[in-house]
């Protein structure tokens, strides 16, 4: 039957690997199981399979690509410069039509459906305030406990949507603020952070209140439908301001790949994404962020795949935490997945567990106690394997704390 | 029980993979050959190849032993549908300080051996371009090369000793720690064996300081034939540098697109050298390559500033085979070696096929040690392509040995050159070598029909094979 979908891996796609190999060191599931199958030569090549009509889409091929964790390490060293992430949707948007089975289903509720809806989403939260409150995290399944022990503590929202924060002193543009889903109610901290360190650096921020969740774990997932639509509409929530600011990687990164999800409109407004820590790092470089002459100890900097492969940004997140008075520890030098991967964590626990346990054993032996990383899903999956005595926080985070103190 | 119930009882379900999607992902290398696999099995211990060794040859099957799969020359596609024992999870590396050597287990990737000794000072010095992918026991098996082989010399000067299963399932270790060890020395006619003789379990891997000095000097010419005047002239006054690589315009174009590293894409050719060694060394020797360059009209010329830089540049030229997809989907390369006087006249031979076949062809080469890696890019879908590919590469390959040269300076020979080899070999060096082959796997089921072209054994036929049958 072969590929039945707009969306499924095109022959340049594929024909744009020479199954050199040089994929396979960088690619985190190849690393741990040897496997041709779990590497990114190997699932091309059983993309390739199925466009050439050697195999269908099956049982064996959802198998090989459910197990990619789409961190796109491979694509930074590829030199025939294969779209691999771009391949990955459109295999799973194949997956998604051809094998509509019930796991299948349920996960696109969630993704679909639940993180684009403010109350769904917020319904989910109450339950897991209530049971951070009542200890729940000791009697959930260890799936679930180690996904639970992620979590930071919820605090109220921040941000209300429709809200516009002024810029102190000159004012250089109007960014646009993206609440997301998860870190709107998960990690309001973050996001006052953000604001506040925008402001600082000339921005006037708005928060369109007509803006919904990026749509990326909706296209990792291969759900085309709801990821043109939540494009469709951040799109139009969007389309009055200079730039688009981001304090998630993931999103970031999804947002700035929006030329496949929402046309020609959805490419312009790629251009005018950018990460946080791409816009601080600006703001400290021309001087309007002071640098703080405090010095305030080690911090390990993690790098978000989706920050460091997908949108090659990895001085920022290091400037900023410079800027803040801390030493930045490099952890880990090929940056490696930590495994978080959106909800890979849930999907494929083992791989996920053990590439998560590599990533805590990293940091400890930095042997710095503070740890930044810009990306939600990296975090929860940190704090869940490095357990007590370690601080996971955003680096715009740790600036923030050291522009308060410094102004004290 | 069936040869699959064997391997399973052997190394459990999740180790032995029979399903055929995951089959076919075996069936190719970093090669244009693709063959049938029975069966793919993830041993972890020479005892598990052991076993491994023996099921199969109870049950008759072929074993192709496989690295990486970044091979080029189709040694680890099966010629015959064959049991396909990756050896990716036999990673362990014991690191011997005081001897300058490593035991390493043959999944270890050759750049994570030099990573790790780092900090001490030291490196595993053959560096082929896929050196960040492919395996050691890759590398032994097919006597790897690599841009810095033209001062290091290729694996086989950089192996001290290999544990091997046998045809029989047997583990043996050939060579050892001392230099010299008494008897025949069995651990070369391994290395380079291309998975005929046995399956590499271990090596014994000599470590190599790291230089106190490096330079990386990039120069761009405006004709190949001044790049490669270059790359001789420097040899011919004494020097011979770490490394000494020559592309030309096509792929220092498809190359550059990728890394971004700033080579000059206007120039015809250009010529990445590197001297290494002591500071005072690399000082005089780096002036050199500048005169020389400077006498051959160099149009560019310019040095590394920086580690980051010089990476970038190796980034660039370790690139060049998968940088080539820019071009077309597919493409095949020869790994022909000539004498270095012999370059710029074989060089234009080379283009002159090209354009007579109407193929694609790019240049990207040792130039130091005269190792040529003629390409054509080209679309295996379109009908007939291949067939031309082959036909002007065989034109190469004929070229080259007519210069003085060699069929494969690193590649290995494989399924690809197979056919080639009595170009070079006569009928006794062939039955030489197929009784060699012999004597370590009578029954043939180590990688069959590889390296050595049908009717290469005269006996078998009780009388001399004309010459030219196997044309």
């Amino acid at each position: 039957m072969g590929w039945v979908t707009d969306h499924a891996p095109t022959g340049a796609e594929l024909n744009a690997c020479v199954r050199c190999g040089l994929c396979l060191p960088e690619c985190p599931t190849f690393r741990l199981t040897g496997k041709e199958s779990f590497s990114p030569r190997g699932r091309l090549m059983a993309m390739s399979a199925v466009a050439d009509g050697v195999v269908e889409v099956d049982e064996s091929f959802a198998g090989i690509m459910d197990s990619c964790l789409q961190c796109r390490a491979c694509e930074v060293v590829c030199p025939s410069l294969v779209p691999f992430g771009r391949a990955m949707e459109g295999a799973r948007a194949e997956l998604a039509a051809q094998m509509p089975s019930r796991t299948r289903a349920a996960r696109h509720l969630l993704v679909g459906r639940v993180l684009g809806s403010p109350g769904l989403l917020r319904m989910a939260t109450l339950a897991v305030k209530v049971g951070q409150k009542v200890g729940v995290g000791r009697v959930l399944p260890s799936l679930l406990r180690r996904g639970f022990a992620g979590i930071r503590p919820i605090t109220p929202v921040a941000v209300e949507p429709g809200s516009t924060y002024r810029a102190v002193g000159e004012r250089i543009g109007r960014a646009g603020f993206l609440t997301g889903c998860v870190m709107d109610v998960w990690f309001s901290d973050v996001h006052a952070a953000s604001i506040a360190m925008l402001q600082r650096a000339g921005y006037d921020v708005v928060v369109p209140a007509t803006q919904t969740c990026c749509g990326a774990l909706a296209a990792h997932d291969g759900d085309v439908k709801d990821t043109q639509r939540l494009a469709e509409r951040n799109v139009v929530a969007f389309a009055n301001v200079d730039v688009v600011a981001v304090d998630s990687a993931g999103c970031g990164a999804h947002l700035k790949d929006y030329e496949h999800w929402a046309g020609q409109a959805g490419e312009l407004f790629s251009k005018r994404v950018f990460d946080i820590t791409e816009l601080i790092d600006q703001a400290i470089a021309s001087g309007r962020i002071p640098k703080s002459s405090v010095d305030r100890g080690p911090v390990a900097v993690q790098d978000p795949c989706h920050l460091r492969h997908v949108q090659r940004i990895v001085d920022a997140p290091r400037n900023i935490v410079r800027a803040a008075g801390y030493s930045p520890v490099e952890i880990d030098p090929d940056g490696r997945c930590c495994g978080a991967a959106g909800m890979y964590s849930l999907l494929q626990p083992e791989l996920s567990r053990q590439l998560g346990a590599a990533k805590a054993d990293q940091v400890r032996q930095s042997h710095a106690n503070v740890v930044a990383s810009a990306n939600p899903g990296c975090e929860m999956q940190l704090r869940s394997h490095l357990g007590k005595g370690y601080e996971i926080v955003h680096p715009v985070e740790l600036l923030w704390r050291a522009v308060q103190e410094d102004d004290r | 029980m069936t040869l699959i119930g064997d391997l399973v009882e052997i190394l459990g379900p999740d180790r032995v993979l029979s399903e055929p999607l995951e089959r076919y992902l075996y069936g190719t290398d970093g090669g244009v050959a693709r063959g049938e696999v029975i069966v793919v099995v993830l041993p972890e211990t020479a005892g598990e190849v052991s076993d491994v060794v023996k099921a199969a040859k109870r049950h008759g099957s072929p074993i192709v032993p496989r690295g990486a799969g970044t091979g080029l020359a189709g040694g680890a596609a099966p010629a015959v549908p064959s049991v396909v024992v990756s050896l990716t999870n036999m990673k362990d590396i014991e690191i011997d300080l005081g001897n300058r050597t490593a035991w390493v287990g043959p999944g270890v990737i050759n750049l994570d051996l030099s990573k790790l000794t780092r900090s001490s000072g030291f490196h595993f010095a053959p560096d082929p371009s896929s050196q960040s992918a492919c395996t050691i026991g890759g590398n032994v098996a097919n006597n790897s090369g690599g841009p810095h082989c033209l001062a290091e010399g290729t694996t086989t000067s950089h192996v001290l000793a290999v544990e091997i299963v046998t045809a029989d399932g047997e583990i043996v270790l050939l060579g050892g720690p001392a230099p010299d060890p008494i008897g025949l020395d069995l651990r070369s006619v391994v290395v380079g064996s291309e998975g005929l003789l046995g399956i590499i379990t271990r090596a014994l891997v000599k470590l190599t300081p790291n230089p106190l000095a490096v330079r990386t000097i990039l120069a761009g010419f405006a004709t190949m034939e001044d790049a490669v005047a270059t790359s001789s002239g420097i040899v011919a006054r004494g020097v011979v540098p770490a490394a000494l690589e020559i592309m030309d315009q096509k792929m220092t174009r498809a190359v550059e697109n990728f890394v971004g590293a700033g080579f000059p894409i206007d120039a015809g050719a250009i010529l990445l050298a590197e001297v290494a060694g002591h500071p005072a060394a690399v000082e005089a020797e780096a002036r050199l390559v500048e005169q020389v360059a400077n006498e051959n009209h160099v149009t560019s010329l310019r040095v590394a500033a920086d580690e980051v830089e010089r990476a970038k540049l190796w980034l660039g030229r370790k690139s060049a085979f998968g940088a080539v997809a820019q071009l077309a989907p597919d493409y095949y390369l020869h790994d022909t070696v000539v004498p270095r006087t012999q370059l710029v006249a074989t060089m234009q031979k080379i283009y002159e096929i090209a354009e007579r076949h109407g193929v694609l062809m790019l240049n990207v080469f040792h130039a130091g040690d005269g190792n040529l890696h003629p390409l054509v890019a080209f679309d295996a879908s379109v009908e007939g392509q291949l067939d031309i590919v082959h036909a002007a590469m065989e034109e190469v390959a004929k070229v080259c040995i007519e210069a003085g040269g060699a069929l494969s300076g690193e590649h290995g020979i494989g399924l690809e050159k197979r056919d080639l080899m009595p170009l070079l070999y006569n009928e006794a060096d062939l039955d030489a070598q197929a009784r060699l082959r012999e004597a370590f796997d009578p029954d043939g089921l180590f990688n069959p029909q590889k390296v050595l072209p049908a009717g290469s054994r005269c006996a078998d036929l009780g009388r001399p094979i004309p010459t030219g049958a196997w044309l």
